[in-house]
């Protein structure tokens, strides 16, 4: 299949997760790769909210990738076709190479989680997430890309690890594997498994692109919070990755408690010196 | 409904409605799970309440998760302005959160319940103010 040809869709380099709050510093890096936005803040139909703040990075040719996090495709309930429409429309308002959601349900019973919450690795679950993923991708013209999620609990009726998990569900959807080193770590140190061990297992020939998330400590568990710094075990992890299978594209994400603009440049030249990338900055 | 779709129910239920904890979950990580998703919650509605959030300093997660454990989040918007109303109603709602609560207050009709909805005489005042723009243009 074309996807499996060329599975980072066309995307190089550094990116960034774009925030309204750091817009002026996406705008102003130079050799930026590309960027991603949550599809869910944007409104590709309304003039007034619309694309507008993407218009300065679509015009310079920085590719920009929807990134959902509310359409649910582990919801055992289906996902709402207001929402796939959406997405895919987020798709052809910014001339997206490939859209990103998660391995994740976000409701049930009527009640929003608020976040990503972790299916159970079992075969009823891979039927829900195979049947969600096809349904969003036959409204698509690019490829969807899947992110494993950080999650702080595993659900007691698990008959797959993660790695078996995904590269079951990436084999019977034919979707591509977008990376999240910090979930990798943040669910690794949790469950007492080595990082690496299961990076290794990972299906990296699938990766379309990689995250890269700050997180801390809270309690004895690692919290992959989007609002702290990088860790040197995460930028570790992501030499790691390296080693195995140079990633093409590599991004940022950082949702809040924004540093100065000095801290996160120099947190895009670390993940570009990592992963043996172009500084973007 | 389907087996799975019940049991993410209830775990919904447990996380974010003061439900039950489901059997054989780790009740440590379901609670670690809730919490994070409180400090969720307390970060984006920082983000729509700024004065709320910043005049409790570094009580606001605490304060925010007093108020917001085991109710269902209804999008940052209205889970501020319900903590605002609560706090005022208190008598403990400090003077820089107080006016933002006002300033919302003056342009929005909130129910307590559904989407805020503009106010008339503020929805006027916007018409008016574009009208001008396209006379004067």
């Amino acid at each position: 299949m074309a996807a499996a040809a060329d599975p980072a869709a066309g995307l190089a380099g550094v990116g960034i997760g774009w925030r309204p709050e750091i817009a002026g510093l996406v705008d102003g890096l130079p050799g930026l790769g590309f960027c991603e936005i949550v599809a869910e803040s944007i409104a590709p139909a309304a003039s007034s909210r619309g694309v507008t703040p993407l218009r300065g990075l679509r015009d310079r040719g920085v590719p920009v990738i929807p990134h959902g996090v509310r359409l649910g495709l582990g919801d055992a309930g289906g996902v709402d076709a207001g929402r796939v429409a959406h997405l895919a429309a987020c798709a052809v308002a910014v001339d997206a190479p490939l859209v990103s959601e998660h391995v994740a349900f976000v409701r049930g019973g009527g009640r929003e989680a608020g976040h990503l919450l972790p299916v159970p690795r079992s075969r009823e679950a891979l039927d829900v997430l195979t049947r969600n993923v096809r349904r969003m991708q036959a409204e698509l013209d690019v490829p969807l890309a899947l992110e494993p999620i950080a999650a702080l609990l595993d659900w007691p009726d698990d008959e797959l690890d993660e790695p078996d998990f995904l590269t079951e569900l990436l084999d019977r959807t034919g979707a591509l594997l977008l990376l999240d080193v910090a979930n990798t770590y943040a669910n690794a140190i949790n469950r007492g498994q080595d990082p690496a061990a299961v990076l290794d297992r990972m299906p990296l020939d699938r990766v379309a692109y990689v995250h890269v998330a700050g997180g801390a400590e809270h309690d004895g568990l690692y919290h992959d919070t989007h609002t702290d710094p990088v860790p040197d075990p995460v930028l570790r992890l992501l030499d790691e990755l390296r080693d195995r299978a140079r990633p093409p594209a590599v991004m940022l994400e950082r949702d809040g408690r924004f540093p100065p603009a000095a801290e996160l440049r120099a947190e895009l030249d670390a993940i570009a010196d990592g992963t043996g990338l172009a500084r973007v900055t | 409904m389907s087996d799975l779709a019940a049991r993410q129910a209830a775990l919904v239920e447990a996380l974010v409605a003061g439900g039950p904890d489901p059997a054989g979950f780790d009740p440590a990580r379901l609670d670690a799970t809730r919490k994070a998703l409180l400090r969720k919650r307390a970060g984006e509605t920082a983000k729509h309440w700024p004065l709320l959030a910043a005049s409790h300093g570094n009580r606001w997660r605490a304060t925010f998760a007093a108020h917001a454990a085991g109710h269902e989040g209804h999008g940052a918007l209205r889970d501020g302005w319900d903590l605002a109303r609560a706090l005022r109603a208190a008598g403990t709602l400090p003077t820089g959160a107080a006016r933002e609560l006002a300033d919302r207050e003056a342009g929005w009709h909130y129910g307590g319940a559904g989407a805020p909805r503009r106010r008339l005489r503020a929805r006027v005042r916007t018409l008016a103010a574009s009208a001008r723009r396209r006379l004067l243009d």
